[in-house]
């Protein structure tokens, strides 16, 4: 980002070729300039005076009043906000491993593979352009108690073995339901980035590593590992700012639940500004999703920053 | 590639090829599901291989969903995700990249600031400032409307940036030859930068096509009709009735991939592209 800024700026003392008439300019800026105005900045500075109100989506006949911090309090000892940031949290926890480590699997093999390799590339994929909410319909049915594709997958590889769960309706297994459809439509993203950044690594480096004997182990762990620092930061942050998102896939299927156990603050924040109306208390738990995002983009930027130089 | 080599890529090419088609098996699922008549059936044959083939294939879920008194009316939810992801793709298109080229090629000391703010506000996410949004909606009532579910996405920071970028590739001495033969500053965008990339259009097609096709918080949170409502809100309703119709939920669903499918057939290439772009970008 800064270095195409420096580039900006150098360019402004550079370029005299264009029209000295600043209207055409200002006209093309304008339709940005509103719509993002309008539709960003506007809302975005609406929700700090909104989060200090007891403000109702539809004004009612009393005027809306100022609260002071009432809001945050009750949110920061409210037992389901904390649920829903620990939940959030679980899912992250759970999804990374999960779905990048199946992604960078999955790219290492492509990247050593010739045949049929823009095949396969592209049949992986297949999941990821599916949208979201027909994901939810098929795994709906692949979740399903007690017949469902997977209890009966599962059964089937274990010999009986393996009882039927009622992946989305038990608590102890509804998070890890969602966290396996939420892998399985989007591992395929992962998977062309870390294409990109294994492509991005010397083959010098490999044949170096192959003259002194390496293992295929020893070569992911000292040439491939290391060489994907960078993007391994961006899956990373990537990932953790779609899971602090999550919403789609949890609103269709369990609604957060079994007791809660997969909501999500995205969830809560619907379910405090539009079902329950409380505009003005779910600003606030905006501000608070705003934050917790920042922080990430923030830690991923020093993070680059520190390897950089 | 010696012989040892490839035949360990022919073997490798075999297994992933079965593992690809254990990947997309649930996509099968789909196809075949909305093939069956019966929702009991579909239900019943679930726990088996027979929940991935069709024995006899029968339209009847199409027909009727798509049927002028259907009570689900898909094929308005359908033409309501067309109208939508059109007018939100060729409005970001023209506005993004206008105001990428003016950030650009622009003179006001201004624009290098504006670079800056544009860039800190593609952190903003939309879930994050959807409830004032909505708040801002209904005083301006929009709600329910076509325009709520386009405006709000057509000056995307995302995409003005990435106009930006790939306008910065267009060598200088193409722009300043035409200005000094007297082209304005509209015409050098018209004419040179704008059908000069070709490549950043389709990128932005492609990934806010995507992105539109998929929207579902906010047409649910702003739509309170079938009127305008779009696909992704129809179909997550079938989990809102007592008893799920599985087999029009299954033909929804095939109804709103068959688009998604046939661009991704002939633009493979630039879809993966594209989305390894958008990350590079960042």
């Amino acid at each position: 980002m800064s270095r195409s800024f420096e580039y900006a700026v150098q360019h402004h003392r550079l370029s005299h070729w264009h029209t000295q008439d600043g209207r055409q300019e200002l006209l093309m800026m304008l339709p940005a300039l509103l719509l993002l105005i309008t539709f960003t900045i506007v809302p975005f500075i609406m929700s700090v005076p909104l989060s200090v109100t007891n403000q109702r989506l539809l004004p009612g006949p009393i005027p809306a009043k100022f609260i002071g911090a009432r809001n945050f309090i009750r949110i920061l000892s409210h037992e389901d906000f904390w649920q829903a940031f620990w939940n959030v949290l679980r899912f992250t926890l759970m999804v990374i491993p999960v779905q990048c480590g199946f992604a960078l699997l999955m790219a290492n093999f492509l990247n050593r593979q010739n045949k049929l390799k823009g095949f396969l590339r592209g049949l992986f994929f297949l999941p990821f352009i599916t949208p979201m909410v027909i994901v939810t319909v098929i795994w709906a049915t692949i979740l399903q108690f007690p017949t469902g594709v997977l209890n009966s997958v599962l059964g089937w590889i274990t010999f009986g073995w393996f009882q039927a769960v009622d992946w989305l309706g038990n608590p102890r297994t509804s998070m890890l339901g969602i966290v396996l459809l939420s892998a399985w439509q989007a591992f395929g993203f992962q998977m062309i980035i870390y294409l990109a950044g294994l492509q991005n690594i010397p083959l010098e480096l490999y044949e170096a590593a192959e003259v002194d004997g390496a293992s295929g182990w020893q070569k992911f762990w000292r040439v491939t590992w290391p060489g994907l620092l960078h993007t391994n930061i961006f899956v990373l942050m990537i990932t953790t700012i779609q899971a602090l998102k999550l919403f789609t896939q949890v609103n269709i299927l369990t609604h957060g639940g079994p007791r809660g156990t997969t909501n999500t603050l995205v969830h809560y924040i619907y379910e405090a500004g539009f079902i329950a109306q409380n505009i003005g208390y779910a600003s606030a738990s905006s501000i608070l999703l705003l934050v917790l995002v920042s922080m990430v983009v923030a830690i991923q930027r020093t993070i680059l920053k520190r390897f950089e130089t | 590639m010696n012989i040892r080599e490839r035949r360990i890529d022919k073997v490798r090419a075999v297994l992933l090829l079965i593992l690809g088609v254990i990947l997309v098996a649930p996509l099968f699922l789909m196809f075949a599901s909305s093939l069956k008549d019966d929702r009991y059936q579909i239900l019943a044959e679930l726990g088996s291989f027979r929940a991935f083939i069709v024995t006899n294939p029968e339209l009847s879920n199409y027909v009727e969903i798509l049927g002028k008194k259907s009570i689900f009316p898909m094929g308005r939810f359908f033409v309501n995700s067309v109208i939508i992801l059109s007018g939100s793709v060729v409005g970001t298109i023209a506005v993004s990249s206008m105001a990428g080229f003016a950030l650009l090629r622009g003179k006001f000391k201004v624009n290098k600031w504006m670079i800056f703010v544009i860039v800190a506000l593609y952190i903003i996410p939309l879930e994050s400032i959807m409830l004032p949004m909505m708040f801002e909606a209904v005083k301006l009532r929009l709600l329910d409307t076509y325009l709520i579910q386009i405006l709000p996405f057509i000056a995307s920071p995302l995409f003005i940036f990435l106009f930006y970028q790939f306008f910065k590739m267009v060598p200088e001495s193409i722009a300043e030859a035409a200005s000094i033969e007297g082209a304005s500053f509209w015409k050098i965008y018209r004419s040179i930068y704008f059908p000069l990339n070709v490549p950043a259009i389709v990128t932005v097609a492609i990934l806010q096509g995507m992105d539109m096709w998929n929207q579902y918080l906010w047409p649910l949170l702003v739509t309170q009709t079938d009127r305008v409502r779009p696909m992704t809100v129809a179909i997550a309703n079938f989990f809102g009735q007592d008893e799920i119709y599985w087999d029009k939920a299954f033909a929804g669903s095939v109804l709103m991939m068959i688009p998604v499918l046939a661009f991704y057939l002939f633009f493979q290439r630039y879809f993966l592209s594209s989305v390894a772009s958008s990350a590079v970008k960042e």
